[in-house]
């Protein structure tokens, strides 16, 4: 890629005190790309983005944006503008004043008339022509939401960043907004940072998830990389709903590995990372990949515990003698009458490069992601 | 997609509500009464203190206003206005302390902001109730001690006596008009102080990073939100003090060497020492009312640019 | 008064709350500034603690164990209260008060609360005629001895024969001067109020106090300290006019300013200015020669004196010559009394301050009762401190 990336990190670190909450990150994002950083609460991913925006400074490395180094560049002078976290808008202006906030300190400046008719756009551009002269407190959550947005992008920034943009709207609105966001990027064409914790959302809207823990990337894909080809447990746990299960390396043959479960059971997985027989290894199952089929064959064997039918699928939570639960995912085909009810035993299978193994507890996160999956399960 | 959701509905706004009042209104009535009750039960002290200490001094005083001095002085009956007649007799001290009010509290506006501005956004958290402590404590003392204080600070074994080494001679800081105001400042500091602090506490820091973020340079965040957003706590100090100030004597007299003679020094003179107590009372009720269009006026200001919210002054 | 005023500069921490304890005991000086800021009813506590002693026989009455008097600040020894209580368990509480004025607005009012009051001589012919004092039952004050009063000064707490205020010391109304910083000589209100607009500008202070303010600016033009006539206020008010921007401090909290230096002259009485020059000898004491003001403080009872027993009980012990010497010696006026006098040193009955020569006295004039009610002389006051 020849193009000098929107923004790049070398080799960024922020202590605060003691407290080291990015740690060592090196990081291009492309332009015009829909970027998310992804984690979980502390991971750092609000620090990046603030360190973009220039509210905080690294302790060291380089922040750059379109190629320049932002050392000593206050927040004002940045090409950049962020929707903040329940959008911080200002309660003593109205809506279009608030949009044109941004336009009133450009310097050398604008014509009241170039002001009115940006504004103008903008506010068509979030579709709240109209609501001008509205007071914030006077506008739903929904609508303050397109307010940030259109303040930000009046001033034409070279990236967007959004800090859990959607984090206050109901579950309706967000998904409407996640569609309006990406449809708004690839109109504008500028690349957008969004920070979330949600995975959905990070992988439903974004060209890009970089994936963060314990202040460093862990991965950096396209989310069907990141959901498909987890870098490690720590992702592959916390980016969609898995299985993991505990085993040992029984076999190695090339990118696969026999990996023998409590019960015995022996396995095929792919290893992401070099293994050595007899490691302990979590193998992740993802629910989709495993099929029910009425007893006799398959891999292992199990007792369907609970369903929940979700009309296109249906989720079983199965216990297998000597593992535990295993969730699993079917696709539900109209009119094939393939439901398994709860009591009922099962065979599980699954193609022999689905699961994948990582070595145990072998990273920082473990802790979270063992109250992550119990979250997932429950 | 569709924006339906983000307009606002007036239908359903008020929507699924209108079963209540069908209900028989009996039982409403009861409570309502019971709730009125116990609302006028807790109101009731409240209510006695104003009326003792409140309307019926001020009842008095207006109808002494409306009285004559006795030849011996203080007040004898009658019904007239010559005492309201007579206020131009004062004139002077009227423009006075129309002029020291908004002087003094603008003063004491210049100096508590920075002062504030460092205790709500800049100090450090753990000094934050030490220096609000050290700011709040020296009210403790008499307003009257601590201004005595600043008679010999100010005095000629004090600041003069120390410029006198450097060799300034004779130098006279107290009983000036700079002395008043250091005074002014100094006493009413805290109530300035407070109001302002309380306002930038409140202040969503995020609002001043939005401002960064869309270009604007440190001093226009100041001017543009900060500042702004803070308005109603200065409107508040501002009012506290300078409705204080309209009734001060006190500082004026002691730093200034009771040469400058505001509305408060007359009523004192009025009272104890020539015993007019009918002249005292008129002024006393156009001071009242003075303060009262101060204060409604103050409202105004500080509704009107906060926005639309009512803001509450004392 | 404390010595270490003359000390040494700055003023330390010592001689702070030094003064600011002489604050809260009222004690600073007579008619000072908790009186002319409306604070004379501020009541500094003497001796508030109840009696721990047993009242001893001291009277077949039942003297109570407290009481209040209404007096000039600085003006008592405090031991003498001390002393009093000692030998009959009765705590005295004491008012002080700035201003004859303001004493009178509180008996007007009603509820002061005092059983023993200091009014000055032009007073009391108004008291009188409110019907706020009391003629004394001479039988409760046996140590009073009419004989041994000196009549200039006693004369008017007797009204048509009967007495409603016995005398406690008299004095004048003259300036004191700070004499390094003018020591061009001065021996008249003329020249008081000269310098006041020219050598002494911005150092010159004036009493909050119509009777002497105004009344000394009468003297300027040779007429009577005690003027009611319009014209004559008129030109007394146009020189105060134009003395005004030259002055230092229209106060009667004098005291400290001439100690700390940024007064050089001020309006002074008889026991301030002997206080100053005892204690800073470069400060004179001047008697106009046109002449101004002789008083006399007296003693006197309010008639709704709650404990009248304790009231007549202090005032007959404060009668006592060898208690009133006390008070002299702490306060520094004449005594009115003879057995007093014998019994004060040499070097106080020789000094030229409270004795001054007789052709000084000669032209004092005592306040005339019209100056405390008149309310053209209080609107011109008004008129003064306003402009």
């Amino acid at each position: 890629m020849t193009a000098v990336p929107d923004i790049e990190f070398r080799a960024v670190t922020k202590r605060y005190g003691a407290v080291t909450a990015v740690s060592g990150i090196d990081l291009a994002i492309p332009p015009s790309a829909f970027v998310a950083l992804l984690g979980p609460s502390g991971c750092g991913k609000t620090t990046c983005l603030r360190m973009i925006g220039g509210f905080e400074q690294p302790s060291e490395g380089q922040v750059l944006i379109r190629g320049r180094d932002m050392a000593g560049t206050p927040p004002y002078r940045r090409p950049v503008n962020m929707v903040f976290q329940q959008y911080a808008l200002f309660p003593h202006l109205d809506v279009e004043e608030n949009i044109s906030y941004g336009l009133r300190q450009a310097r050398p400046r604008l014509s009241s008339r170039e002001i009115a008719t940006r504004a103008g756009e903008a506010l068509s551009m979030v579709q709240l022509a109209g609501y001008g002269r509205r007071k914030i407190h006077e506008l739903s959550g929904g609508q303050q939401q397109r307010v940030a947005l259109a303040r930000a992008l009046v001033n034409k920034p070279a990236v967007l960043l959004l800090d859990e943009p959607l984090a206050a709207l109901d579950k309706k609105l967000r998904t409407d907004m996640q569609i309006e966001l990406q449809n708004l990027q690839r109109e504008i064409g500028i690349t957008f940072v969004l920070v979330t914790h949600d995975q959905e959302e990070a992988l439903s809207m974004s060209d890009f998830v970089c994936v963060m823990n314990g202040g460093r990337v862990v991965q950096l894909g396209q989310p069907s990389e990141i959901y498909d080809e987890p870098a490690d447990l720590f992702v592959a746990d916390f980016v969609g709903k898995t299985n993991l299960v505990s085993g040992k390396v029984a076999g190695l043959s090339g990118d696969l590995v026999d990996v023998a479960l409590a019960d015995g059971t022996v396995i095929s997985a792919r290893k992401r990372v070099p293994l050595s027989r007899g490691e302990a290894v979590s193998v992740s199952l993802r629910p989709e990949s495993l099929s029910l089929s009425a007893p006799g064959g398959g891999v292992l064997k199990g007792v369907v515990r609970n369903r929940i039918f979700l009309g296109s699928t249906a989720e079983y939570a199965i216990e297998i003698q000597g593992i535990g639960s295993l969730l699993a995912k079917a696709d539900h085909v109209i009119g094939q009458g393939n439901l398994f009810k709860p009591g009922e035993p099962v065979a599980i299978r699954f193609a022999a490069g689905a699961p994948l193994a990582f070595p145990h507890a072998n990273n920082n996160g473990t802790n979270q992601r063992e109250d992550q999956h119990a979250e997932i399960l429950s | 997609m569709s924006e339906t959701g983000y307009k606002p509905d007036p239908d359903n706004a008020t929507g699924g509500r209108k079963s209540a009042g069908s209900q028989p209104a009996f039982p409403m009535r009861r409570s309502i009464f019971r709730k009125n009750l116990m609302t006028a039960l807790l109101l009731a002290p409240a209510t006695l203190w104003l009326v003792v200490f409140l309307v019926l001094p001020f009842v008095a005083i207006a109808i002494f206003s409306v009285g004559e001095r006795a030849p011996e002085g203080g007040y004898q009956a009658a019904l007239t206005f010559a005492q309201y007649a007579n206020l131009p007799a004062r004139a002077t001290a009227f423009w006075n302390t129309m002029v020291l009010a908004p002087v003094g509290a603008l003063a004491c506006l210049l100096v508590a902001y920075p002062v504030a501005y460092y205790l709500a956004l800049r100090a450090p958290d753990r000094w934050r109730l030490i220096l609000l402590a050290l700011i709040v404590i020296p009210f403790w003392t008499s307003l009257l001690m601590r201004t005595y204080a600043w008679i010999y600070i100010l005095g000629g074994r004090g600041i003069p006596a120390l410029l006198a080494y450097v060799g300034i001679e004779d130098l006279r800081l107290i009983n000036t008009p700079g002395a008043v105001l250091l005074g002014i400042v100094y006493g009413y500091l805290p109530l300035m102080i407070l109001p302002i602090y309380v306002s930038l506490e409140r202040l969503d820091r995020r609002l001043l990073e939005a401002s960064a973020d869309l270009g604007a340079t440190p001093l226009s965040t100041f001017l543009g939100v900060t500042l702004r957003l803070s308005l109603p706590g200065v409107m508040t100090g501002f009012s506290l003090v300078m409705i204080l100030l309209l009734g001060e004597y006190l500082i004026p007299t002691l730093l200034g060497g009771g040469k400058v003679f505001f509305i408060g020094n007359a009523l004192v003179d009025l009272f104890l020492q020539s015993r007019n107590w009918p002249f005292g009372s008129a002024i006393a009720i156009t001071l009242v009312l003075v303060s009262v269009v101060v204060l409604i006026i103050a409202n105004r200001i500080s509704t009107r640019l906060s926005g639309a919210r009512r803001v509450d002054l004392i | 008064m404390p010595k270490s005023y003359r000390d040494g500069l700055p003023i330390t921490p010592d001689k702070f709350v030094d003064q600011l304890m002489r604050l809260k005991r009222g004690s600073i000086s007579r008619r000072d500034f908790l009186g002319l800021t409306g604070l004379g009813v501020a009541t500094a506590v003497m001796a508030r603690e109840l009696g721990i002693m047993p009242a001893p026989a001291y009277a077949a009455e039942n003297l109570g164990d407290r009481m209040s008097i209404a007096t000039w600040p600085n003006y008592h020894d405090p031991q003498t209260f001390e002393n009093f209580k000692a030998e009959t368990g009765v705590a005295v509480e004491v008012n002080v008060f700035g201003s004859n004025e303001e004493m009178l607005a509180k008996l007007q009012a009603g509820g002061s609360g005092w059983s023993l009051f200091v009014p000055t001589n032009y007073t009391i012919s108004t008291y009188k005629k409110l019907g706020i004092i009391e003629p004394l039952d001479m039988a409760k004050l046996p140590n009073f001895d009419g004989k041994s009063e000196d009549v200039r000064f006693t004369a008017e707490g007797t009204i048509d024969g009967t007495i409603y205020a016995v005398p406690k010391n008299w004095g004048t109304t003259g300036f004191a001067v700070n004499t390094k910083k003018l020591s061009k000589p001065m021996s008249s209100w003329k020249e008081f109020w000269d310098t006041a607009m020219t050598e002494a500008d911005g150092r010159t202070m004036v009493h909050d106090y119509q009777l002497t303010t105004i009344g000394n600016a009468l003297k300027y033009y040779g007429y009577s300290f005690n003027s009611l006539k319009q014209d004559e206020l008129a030109k007394a008010e146009e020189l105060l006019l134009k003395v005004k921007p030259h002055l230092f401090a229209v106060s009667s909290d004098y005291q400290p300013s001439m100690r700390s230096g940024d007064a050089w002259m001020t309006m002074c009485w008889t026991n301030d200015g002997a206080q100053l020059h005892r204690d800073i000898p470069e400060i004179a004491y001047v008697l106009g020669k046109e002449g101004g003001e002789i008083w006399t403080d007296f003693y006197a009872i309010p008639k709704d004196a709650p404990n009248k027993p304790a009231g007549y009980a202090l005032l007959n012990y404060l009668m006592n010559p060898k208690v009133a010497v006390k008070e002299h010696l702490a306060n520094g006026a004449p005594c009115t009394d003879a057995r007093v006098n014998a019994l004060l040193p040499k070097e106080v009955l020789d000094n030229p301050i409270l004795y001054p020569a007789a052709d000084l006295l000669k032209p004092l004039e005592f306040g005339a009762a019209a100056t405390l009610t008149d309310p053209g002389r209080a609107e011109l006051m008004a008129r003064f401190k306003s402009a």
